[in-house]
C-alpha cells in the first residue's frame, strides 16, 4: 500500500467487501480487470467438451467399442477425424466416449474434496483448539504420502470401478483443500466483519455460513477448476499403471487408458496418431482448466490486492 | 536452533508412525486380511479340508509351493491371531531390523528387491531435481531480469503450457521425437554402461525434469523480482558491480526461499511422477516393482514398497524443513 495514493484507504462494507474510495484515480489496469478473452476461449472449449460427452449416446458417432468401422491403421480424413487404430476403431468417438469417463472422474473427485475439505479446513480454522490440531495432524499425515502412491495403496484393495476411482481421488483430494480452506478461515476469522458480528450476538453456526462461507467460497472455485484437471491427470496416472476403472467396455475408457493402449513403440511408429490426438484434446482440456483457474484466482484477488 | 530441531524430530516420528500404520491398516482393516496376504483364489483354498483328506492341496498359481503351505507360512509370518496394534508392532520392529518380509507369491526377498530397483529410481529423481533446477536456475534469472518483455512473456506463456501436459504424455511425447524420430536417445533402459545408462535416463529425467523446471522457474522469477528492488542490489549496481555478479552473487540466494520449500514437496510428486514414467521407458525401477505386485495381488510387498516410498519422502520433507530454517533464521523461531 505504500506506493499508492494515500487517500485509497480500504473500507468495509457490511458484507466484509472492501469499498476502495476514489475508485476513478485508480490506474487505468486496475480499473478494466476483466478474466479476458482467452477465459471464455478455454469456458467455450470445457462447455462444448462437456456437451459432446454427455450427449457422446445420441451423437451421429461411431461405437467407441466396434471393430473395423473403418480400414485398420489409418490417419485422420474427413469421414475418421482422428483416424482410425489397428483393431479399425473410430479414435474420435473413443477421445468423446474417454471425456466421459475423464471429466467424470475429475469433477467427482474436486467436488468431493471441496465439500468434505472444505468443510473439515474451515471446522479447523474456526474452532481452532484440539479440533484444529486432530484435522490438521491428518491432513498433514495424508500429505506425507506421495499422492499417486497413495492411490495405489487404495485401489489395490478395492473393486477397480467408475466409482471406487473416483472417490479414491476424491479423498486424496480433501487434505490439499483442505489445508487451502483452513488457511482462508483463519485470515477471515480475525477480521473486523467477524468481530462485528460477534459482537451483535450472532451464533457460530451463522458466522460460519454467512460470513465466513463466502469469502472461503471465491478461492474454493479457482481451485476447483485447477483441482479438476489434477484428477484427470491423476486418474490418467492410474491408467498408465494398469491400476484405474478394470473392464474393456465403453464404459471403462478414459483418456489416460487410450494414451496408455497406443504408446508401444510399434504403435508410436506406425499410427502415432492415436497417441497424439488424444494427448492433443487432453492437453487442450488441462490447458483450459488451469487457465480459466488461473483467471478466476486473479479476478477475484482484485480486493485482497487493495491492501 | 535446539530446540526447533527437537520440535522438528519428534514430529517426524510422530508422522512416520502415522503413515506407516495407515499404510499396514489398509492391508488389514480394508477386506479380509488373509485375502489381502495371499490373494482371493489361494485363500479361497479350504484347508481344513485338506488336512481331513477330503480334497487335494494344490497350487493354484503353479508356483512350486502348495496353497495351504502359503496361507500357512502367511498366517504365521503376520500373526493374524493377534490384534492389529499387536501385529503392526511386530511388523514394524521387523522392518526396523531390516526384514522386509518376502513375497508370499514368487517367494523373493522384499529386501532383495528393493535392494535390486532403488538404485534406478533414486537416479533417476536426482538427475530430474538436477535437469530441472540447471534449467529453471539461467531462466527464472533472464526472465526476472527482463520481466515483462518479449522473452518474459514468451516464457510465462511456454512455462504455463508445459504445466498442463500430463507428464506421461510427456513422456510418450519425448519418446517419440527423440527415441523414435530422430532415435538420439535409446527407447529402452540399458545399464551395460555408464554412460548408456546415462543416456538411457536422460529422456525419463527430462520428462519429469521440465514439468518441474517450469514450476521453479515460475517461483524464481517472482521472488527475483522483488529481491531486485531491495537496496543492496541497488548499491552493487550503484558501485558498479556487472549484472551477472549482482543476479547470481548476490540477489539469487535471497530468492531462493520458494523453490526449497516446493522442492520438499515436489518430491513427492516426482515419486509418483517417477512411477509412471518407469512403465513407459521400461526402467525396472521401485515404481515398476510396486506396479508388478499390485498386479500380482502379492500385497505384503506393496505395502513395504509403499511405507518405505512414504518414509523416505517425509525425511526428504525433514531436511527441507531444517535447511530452510538454515536459510531464513525467522522460520526457526516460529
Amino acid at each position: 500500500m505504500s506506493d499508492h495514493d494515500p487517500d485509497l484507504e480500504p473500507v468495509h462494507d457490511d458484507a466484509g467487501d472492501v469499498v476502495v474510495a476514489g475508485i476513478d484515480e485508480l490506474p487505468d489496469d486496475a480499473v478494466k480487470k476483466t478474466l479476458g478473452w482467452a477465459f471464455w476461449v478455454c469456458l467455450a472449449w470445457l462447455g462444448g467438451l462437456v456437451a459432446v460427452a454427455m450427449l457422446a449416446p445420441f451423437l451421429p458417432i461411431e461405437d467407441p467399442t466396434e471393430f473395423r468401422v473403418g480400414p485398420t491403421n489409418e490417419g485422420p480424413s474427413w469421414s475418421h477425424w482422428f483416424g482410425t487404430d489397428k483393431a479399425g476403431r473410430d479414435v474420435f468417438a473413443r477421445a468423446v466416449w474417454g471425456a466421459r469417463i475423464s471429466l467424470v472422474v475429475g469433477f467427482f473427485a474436486i467436488t468431493f474434496g471441496l465439500v468434505v475439505g472444505g468443510t473439515l479446513g474451515m471446522l479447523a480454522g474456526f474452532l481452532r483448539g484440539w479440533v484444529d490440531q486432530v484435522i490438521s495432524f491428518i491432513f498433514f499425515a495424508v500429505l506425507s504420502f506421495p499422492a499417486l502412491v497413495l492411490a495405489i495403496l487404495i485401489v489395490t484393495s478395492v473393486e477397480r470401478s467408475l466409482q471406487t476411482v473416483s472417490l479414491t481421488l476424491g479423498v486424496l483430494s480433501v487434505a490439499p483443500v483442505g489445508r487451502l480452506a483452513r488457511a482462508q478461515t483463519l485470515v477471515f476469522a480475525e477480521r473486523e466483519f467477524v468481530h462485528a458480528a460477534r459482537v451483535i450476538g450472532a451464533k457460530n453456526g451463522r458466522i460460519l455460513v454467512r460470513e465466513l462461507l463466502p469469502n472461503v467460497l471465491i478461492p474454493m472455485g479457482a481451485l476447483g477448476l485447477l483441482g479438476m484437471g489434477v484428477a484427470i491427470v491423476a486418474e490418467g496416472g492410474l491408467a498408465f499403471l494398469g491400476l484405474s476403472i478394470a473392464g474393456e467396455n465403453a464404459g471403462s475408457l478414459s483418456w489416460g487408458k487410450l494414451i496408455n493402449e497406443s504408446r508401444s513403440i510399434r504403435d508410436l511408429q506406425n499410427i502415432p496418431h492415436v497417441a497424439f490426438s488424444i494427448i492433443g484434446v487432453m492437453f487442450l482440456t488441462i490447458l483450459s482448466l488451469n487457465f480459466a483457474g488461473d483467471r478466476v484466482r486473479e479476478y477475484t484477488d482484485v480486493r485482497e490486492t487493495a491492501f | 536452533m535446539r530446540s526447533f530441531l527437537l520440535r522438528r524430530v519428534l514430529q517426524l516420528i510422530l508422522v512416520i508412525l502415522a503413515v506407516t500404520f495407515a499404510t499396514f491398516a489398509s492391508l488389514n482393516i480394508i477386506g479380509d486380511p488373509l485375502e489381502n496376504l495371499v490373494g482371493p483364489i489361494i485363500a479361497g483354498t479350504d484347508c481344513d479340508a485338506v488336512d481331513r483328506g477330503e480334497i487335494e492341496d494344490a497350487s493354484s498359481t503353479g508356483g512350486s509351493r502348495t496353497d495351504c503351505e502359503i496361507i500357512r507360512e502367511a498366517e504365521a509370518e503376520y500373526n493374524l491371531d493377534k490384534s492389529i496394534p499387536v501385529r503392526y508392532g511386530i511388523w514394524a520392529s521387523e522392518i526396523l531390523r531390516g526384514d522386509f518380509g518376502r513375497s508370499l507369491i514368487t517367494g523373493v526377498e522384499t529386501k532383495e528387491l528393493v535392494k535390486n530397483r532403488l538404485p534406478q529410481t533414486l537416479k533417476l529423481v536426482v538427475y530430474a531435481q538436477v535437469i530441472a533446477l540447471g534449467i529453471a536456475i539461467p531462466w527464472g534469472v533472464s526472465t526476472a531480469r527482463r520481466a515483462n518483455r518479449g522473452f518474459d512473456r514468451a516464457s510465462t506463456i511456454g512455462s504455463f503450457g508445459l504445466l498442463s501436459i500430463p507428464n506421461f504424455a510427456l513422456g510418450v511425447i519425448l519418446l517419440w521425437l527423440f527415441a523414435l524420430r530422430w532415435e538420439l536417445f535409446p527407447a529402452g533402459y540399458d545399464d551395460s554402461s555408464l554412460s548408456q545408462e546415462f543416456k538411457s535416463l536422460t529422456l525419463p529425467a527430462l520428462t519429469l525434469g521440465l514439468g518441474l523446471a517450469a514450476t521453479y522457474q515460475r517461483l524464481l522469477r517472482t521472488d527475483l523480482i522483488t529481491t531486485l528492488q531491495d537496496d543492496f542490489v541497488h548499491m552493487a549496481r550503484a558501485k558498479g558491480m556487472p549484472p551477472r555478479w549482482i543476479m547470481y552473487r548476490h540477489a539469487l540466494r535471497p530468492s531462493m526461499f520458494s523453490v526449497v520449500t516446493v522442492f520438499g514437496i515436489n518430491t513427492g510428486a516426482l515419486i509418483g511422477g517417477s512411477l509412471v514414467i518407469e512403465q513407459i521407458f521400461f526402467i525396472p525401477g521401485i515404481g515398476a516393482a510396486v506396479v508388478e505386485a499390485v498386479l500380482r495381488q502379492d500385497q505384503p510387498v506393496v505395502v513395504v514398497l509403499v511405507a518405505l516410498i512414504a518414509v523416505a519422502f517425509v525425511v526428504v520433507n525433514f531436511f527441507v524443513d531444517l535447511f530452510y530454517g538454515w536459510l531464513d533464521p525467522r522460520v526457526r523461531a516460529s
